[in-house]
């Protein structure tokens, strides 16, 4: 018996959100199939999406083998440490008033999570990418749109072993420049572009 | 007759406006680009731009947004002919016997055969989508909640079972996209759904994260992961003109895949890349050339090149007429239409006229401006080939960052990427394709509208989908599609044809 590993985890996958799903969703009323209640459609939805996770699982046993790649012993250890410090982060930033606004706490929790995944080789690349975007979240606000471009491509450009600084001043330079012309000249969003205090 | 060239004259007095030809040329050369560069694909682009397109009208919007897709057709055949190097999942066939045509120094007969067999392509298909459009749109009318609720249906299994991989799974991933348009608020009793009580989530989950997250940004960090691959170009272009030889060769070749293409673009769940996969299995078993296939043979380019284009265009008929996006490149589009305050669906082509007869006419314009652009400027678009990803993938995260947060001027839109952007890497490393996704999560919400109704009217019996004779025969479709796909030959097939 060869176990298709990626299957295993398709099936894993849906079933758990198909129970969470069905888990949420008894908050809700069902109403009859004649007058269906905010409830019905997310019920037959989430059942569905029980029985094809189950499917995939079944199938999965006999699929022949397609393996996940290898996980280091440290990819492990820091991603659990990451969700953990995330989910321990959040709510105790969210209680913090100077921080209730603007996601802020949801930020700044995402970003040590991602700086604790980015200890792992296997992970450095996802987690310096998203957190060039979570940077980027972060500071728009009150850093304002030329200080959040330039952190997040400075973040995001370690991902990239092959970067060197003059060639991120080059991007960070030309992306501000190109930005600007799209963005505040010809589009004009409503965002500051110097940091406010 | 006399009323469709009435309206192909309105169309294009519409489409040859300044700002609407202008957009065009921005897209079919956005469009071009991104075909020509790998590792960026036309859903991606099109959802970075989707916020641009706020300020606009709606018909500039779509014709620009059309024509990165068609665009990006052209683009992608440039660089597997002369690179061996697919731009697009589309072009993948081309490499095969057009990377080989290079090699023997006909790379320009390629080239001019696949441009000058892509445009006859669209502009048949534009007259098709033109002639086509208010026939159907007229039967449509007719439908009622429950024949509406199995046509999507039938548009979500048919676009599973055709999406590469395994069927279950793609089913899978239409049933997650719908449950993921559920969140927000119910649209009849305006309770909260899912919200977990955050008050950004009462509109539903943000669209253009969830195709920039899932698309866009998990595509970036997949491709830093991968070592890159840099190429040179070492074959010359040579000659564009072909040998009498070979127009004898390829014009029968061109006009099989007008013909198939055209039909697998209509299909729900079809599209570009079905359509130049298929044209290449029927070129290799029909045509006079079919000994050649392998070592190059005119066939095998112009073919494919042909399908994959007609497909772009036709695919637009079940949006324009029924409202039903029959990709995830369609999906995009329903949703640039919907930020527009237009609801997509058989009454378009009357309440909006200028939008549905300017796109279409539009198309073909585009068509002809890429043929202008493609042939005469295929050293430069090569060039772009020289810029490193390394200095590209920061410009797309800033794109997709700015654009996702000016939708509604909130951060926790850029969030969401993020949390997308973790779904869609999982997504990839599991073998899940992302497509049905997408298109499951705009029809979702329809679906649930329809499906309330159709159960309203019928006092809550489930057998009207069966007995109204328009739903039961879109049901039966649906059931001999799935029944098909249990039979381990036809499976089979389907897996080599993907496979190319």
């Amino acid at each position: 018996m060869r176990i298709n590993a990626k299957d295993l985890a398709s099936g894993l996958l849906l079933v758990a959100l198909a129970v969470i799903g069905l888990w949420l969703n008894t908050e809700h009323t069902l109403g009859s199939a004649r007058r269906m209640g905010p409830g019905y459609m997310p019920m037959l939805v989430f059942w569905l999406e029980l029985g094809l996770g189950a499917i995939v699982l079944a199938i999965s046993l006999r699929g022949g083998s397609d393996p996940l790649e290898k996980w280091t012993k440290l990819d492990f250890v820091t991603l659990a440490i990451a969700i953990g410090v995330v989910l321990v982060a959040y709510p105790f930033l969210a209680a913090m008033p100077a921080l209730s606004a603007n996601w802020y706490a949801l930020g700044i929790s995402l970003l040590i999570g991602f700086a604790v995944a980015a200890v792992s080789p296997g992970w450095r690349k996802l987690a310096l990418v998203l957190a060039g975007m979570t940077v980027f979240g972060v500071l728009l606000e009150q850093g304002g749109l030329f200080l959040a471009i330039t952190a997040m491509v400075v973040v995001a450009a370690l991902a990239e072993p092959k970067h060197r600084p003059l060639g991120v001043l080059g991007c960070v330079v030309f992306l501000l420049a190109l930005c600007w012309w799209v963005f505040i000249y010809e589009l004009d969003i409503r965002v500051s572009v110097w940091p406010t205090f | 007759m006399e009323l469709l060239f009435a309206n192909l004259a309105h169309g294009f007095s519409v489409a040859l406006s300044i700002d609407n030809v202008l957009f065009a040329l921005l897209g079919a050369l956005i469009g071009t680009a991104i075909g020509v560069l790998p590792g960026i694909g036309p859903v991606a682009t099109i959802s970075l731009l989707l916020p641009i397109t706020f300020g606009q009208p709606a018909t500039t919007a779509m014709i620009m947004l059309a024509g990165i897709y068609y665009g990006a057709q052209y683009g992608g055949s440039t660089t597997a002919i002369l690179l061996n190097l697919p731009g697009e999942v589309s072009s993948v066939v081309t490499t095969l016997e057009g990377y080989k045509m290079a090699r023997n120094g006909r790379a320009g007969a390629a080239l001019a055969i696949s441009a000058l067999g892509s445009f006859f392509a669209g502009s048949i298909a534009t007259i098709l989508v033109a002639a086509s459009g208010p026939l159907l749109t007229s039967i449509a009318l007719s439908f009622g909640p429950a024949d509406y609720f199995s046509l999507m249906l039938l548009g979500l299994v048919i676009s599973s079972v055709l999406a590469q991989g395994s069927v279950i799974k793609s089913i899978g991933m239409v049933v997650l996209g719908v449950a993921l348009g559920l969140v927000g608020t119910d649209v009849q009793t305006g309770q909260q759904r899912f919200t977990f009580g955050i008050p950004e989530l009462s509109d539903g989950l943000d669209f253009a994260a969830m195709a920039m997250g899932v698309f866009g940004i998990a595509e970036i960090i997949l491709n830093l992961e991968r070592p890159e691959v840099r190429s040179v170009l070492s074959t010359k272009v040579g000659s564009l003109f072909l040998t009498k030889e070979e127009w004898k060769r390829a014009t029968p070749s061109v006009l099989r895949g007008t013909v198939l293409g055209s039909a697998l673009g209509i299909l729900p769940g079809g599209g570009a890349s079905l359509a130049s996969f298929g044209s290449y299995m029927m070129e290799r078993k029909m045509s006079r050339g079919k000994a050649d296939f392998g070592n190059g043979a005119i066939e095998g380019v112009a073919g494919p090149e042909a399908a994959n284009n007609a497909a772009a265009q036709t695919s637009f008929i079940p949006l324009l007429t029924l409202g039903i996006p029959s990709n995830a490149v369609m999906a995009l589009m329903v949703g640039a239409l919907i930020i527009q305050g237009i609801q997509p669906g058989p009454r378009m082509v009357e309440s909006q006229p200028d939008l549905f007869w300017g796109l279409i006419c539009s198309m073909w314009i585009g068509n002809l401006m890429l043929l202008v652009i493609n042939l005469p400027l295929i050293g430069m678009w090569v060039k772009l080939l020289q810029v490193p990803y390394k200095y590209m993938y920061p410009a797309i995260l800033t794109f997709c960052a700015i654009g996702v947060y000016s939708i509604n001027n909130s951060v926790f839109g850029v969030y969401q990427t993020v949390f997308f952007a973790i779904l869609g890497y999982i997504f990839a490393k599991i073998k899940m394709e992302p497509a049905p996704l997408l298109v499951g999560f705009v029809l979702g919400p329809m679906m649930e509208e329809h499906l309330r109704r159709a159960m309203l009217l019928s006092r809550g019996d489930p057998m009207v989908f069966v007995e109204r004779p328009i739903s039961g025969v879109l049901l039966a479709i649906c059931a001999l599609a799935l029944g098909l796909m249990l039979l381990p030959g036809l499976r089979k097939k389907k897996e080599e044809a993907m496979a190319g």
